[in-house]
């Protein structure tokens, strides 16, 4: 017999999925729609909320000189720092190994717009003045713990026996992790780097605290323009920023499990 | 030879990361606990010179109305993230797997996107030139005023917050071995009955850390509540944006963010403790 669930309980589902992506829809509508005034369902198909974004110099250097370059290295940095403390964690036993697991994931426990805060009153106390570089750093912290969470489960699941045949066989620990735990683990690895550079790339809470006038993020960027009432092209940059999510996402689910997420 | 070994020196790979959380989110956070038992000064912002005046005052400002909507929003969001959450990750959590991996896609991708994008396409719905009232007035009705109250957020926050109720019920209930479900099923329970019965009790861990999770989020969001609530829903995060960096008031800011912080942080660490605790019930230790 074959557990079938009950049609009340997949139409609910379906309801709520619909109320779930009904935003991102919408946005995503309008951007092609002709209107300027946020008509739905749009009249007419156009691209021309694209080309007025393109045509925006600011708006442009918010997604391509600000957001994407900081994604990437946020990413970059997190990876470099969490990879080795996720050795450490997993392939090592020492007393407060657990406890410091704990503070490697707290960023995630500890809401951004208190830590925005936090950040701008510390910078504001050592006359640090805001810049692409003050974000950066700020970025890494929120991101290691993806990177931590998602290289520990590839190495838990990974079986130290293969490092330790490659030292029998007289590599050093390094080449022992390098030439063959990571490559092993390589997915686990891309999907932290990944995560991590889609909460950086989509992160607002930490950017309206200290993104500085050179560095103000495609997020900061369109929020300021909502508050204002902005225009189409508005939609036309979340689209691509909706298109850019979605498809690292299912780019990681290929390679690995996201219910590791919350 | 085989792992766990005992090797207090690998200790030290994990240190260039214990050293960067020290500097740049430790240090943040105890220079806010200073500031906040600072005296406030209003032309040099603040003074070393400690007080409690910055948390005593709070008591008989308008922080008590402005906390309380605070909760109250979290509250209702919670409540509401229970009641879908739960068939949600019910259905997740059985129904095929490509379905379900479908399910969980639609599920995480919006909540990767940037929340700001997310609000303002409740704008384009709920806005007074919006999908909704656009429609009332095709029809000759009057527009409605849909944003800027409390409703308004409280949709918004559920909108973003959802997933983080649904993720950890859906493995609380992948737990459940559908057996039980089955046995409930033949000795006659109803499937409301069975889902009251089975489903309900053995998730609780599930449930309860959803709820601290969501909890911790709905109250210390803020781009929904000044997006889609406007100037008439200050909320707790609302308030310490604008006393840091329109009035001012940095001190007073300070012992705000503390209280929240340690309100959170504390949410949130119960959350992982539950689900800790349930799992290694799970394997028996």
């Amino acid at each position: 017999m074959s557990r079938r669930l009950p049609v009340p309980l997949t139409a609910f589902v379906g309801l709520i999925y619909l109320l779930l992506l009904a935003p991102l829809a919408i946005v995503i509508a309008v951007s092609f729609g002709a209107s300027a005034t946020f008509d739905f369902p749009p009249t007419e198909l156009t691209l021309k909320w694209y080309r007025a974004f393109f045509a925006n110099g600011e708006f442009v250097s918010a997604f391509f000189k600000v957001s994407l370059v900081l994604g990437v290295a946020a990413a970059v940095t997190a990876c470099a720092l969490g990879i080795i403390a996720a050795i450490a964690l997993v392939r090592f036993r020492f007393n407060g190994r657990e406890a410091l697991e704990a503070f490697f994931l707290a960023p995630l426990f500890i809401p951004e717009i208190l830590f925005g805060a936090a950040l701008y009153l510390i910078y504001a106390r050592l006359g640090i003045k805001p810049s692409m570089t003050s974000l950066l750093l700020a970025h890494v912290v929120i991101c290691v713990p993806f990177v931590i969470r998602n290289v520990m489960a590839g190495l838990i699941g990974l079986d130290p026996r293969l490092e330790e045949a490659a030292m029998s066989l007289g590599a050093s620990r390094v080449q022992a992790f390098v030439k063959v735990a990571l490559p092993l683990i390589r997915s686990s690895v891309l999907s932290g780097f990944i995560f991590a550079f889609i909460i950086s790339f989509s992160d607002i809470n930490l950017a309206l605290f200290i993104a500085g006038p050179n560095s103000t993020t495609l997020p900061v960027f369109i929020f300021n323009l909502l508050l204002f009432e902005g225009d189409p092209s508005v939609a036309a940059a979340s689209t691509l920023q909706i298109a850019i999510v979605g498809l690292l996402i299912f780019l990681v689910q290929r390679l690995f499990r996201p219910r590791t997420l919350v | 030879m085989s792992a766990p070994r005992k090797r207090p020196y690998g200790a030290i790979l994990a240190l260039p990361l214990a050293l960067y959380l020290a500097i740049f989110l430790v240090v943040p956070f105890i220079n806010i606990i200073v500031l906040s038992f600072y005296t406030y000064s209003p032309t040099r912002i603040w003074v070393a010179e400690p007080t409690s005046a910055n948390y005593l005052a709070l008591v008989d400002g308008t922080f008590l109305t402005v906390l309380l909507r605070t909760l109250r929003l979290g509250l209702f969001c919670t409540v509401i993230c229970a009641l879908l959450g739960y068939p949600l990750a019910y259905f997740l959590a059985r129904a095929e797997r490509r379905i379900a991996t479908i399910g969980l896609f639609l599920l995480v991708t919006p909540l990767m996107v940037s929340a700001v994008i997310r609000t303002f396409g409740w704008l384009v719905i709920l806005g007074r030139r919006g999908l909704i009232n656009a429609a009332l007035a095709a029809m000759g009705l009057d527009r409605l005023p849909l944003l800027y109250n409390e409703t308004a957020v409280v949709i918004g926050l559920v909108n973003v917050f959802l997933p983080f109720m649904v993720l950890p019920l859906m493995a609380s209930i992948e737990r459940i071995d559908p057996a039980l479900e089955e046995a409930a099923r033949n000795l006659g329970a109803s499937f409301l009955g069975m889902f009251r019965r089975v489903i309900l009790p053995l998730s609780r861990p599930g449930l309860i850390s959803g709820c601290l999770l969501v909890t911790s989020a709905a109250i210390s969001a803020f781009v929904i509540p000044v997006l889609m609530g406007g100037a008439r829903v200050r909320v707790v995060g609302r308030l310490i944006y604008d006393q840091l960096l329109i009035s001012y008031q940095w001190p007073s800011a300070s012992a705000i963010a503390t209280l929240l912080v340690i309100a959170t942080t504390s949410l949130s660490f119960m959350a992982l403790a539950i689900t800790r605790r349930a799992s290694r019930q799970e394997q028996g230790i």
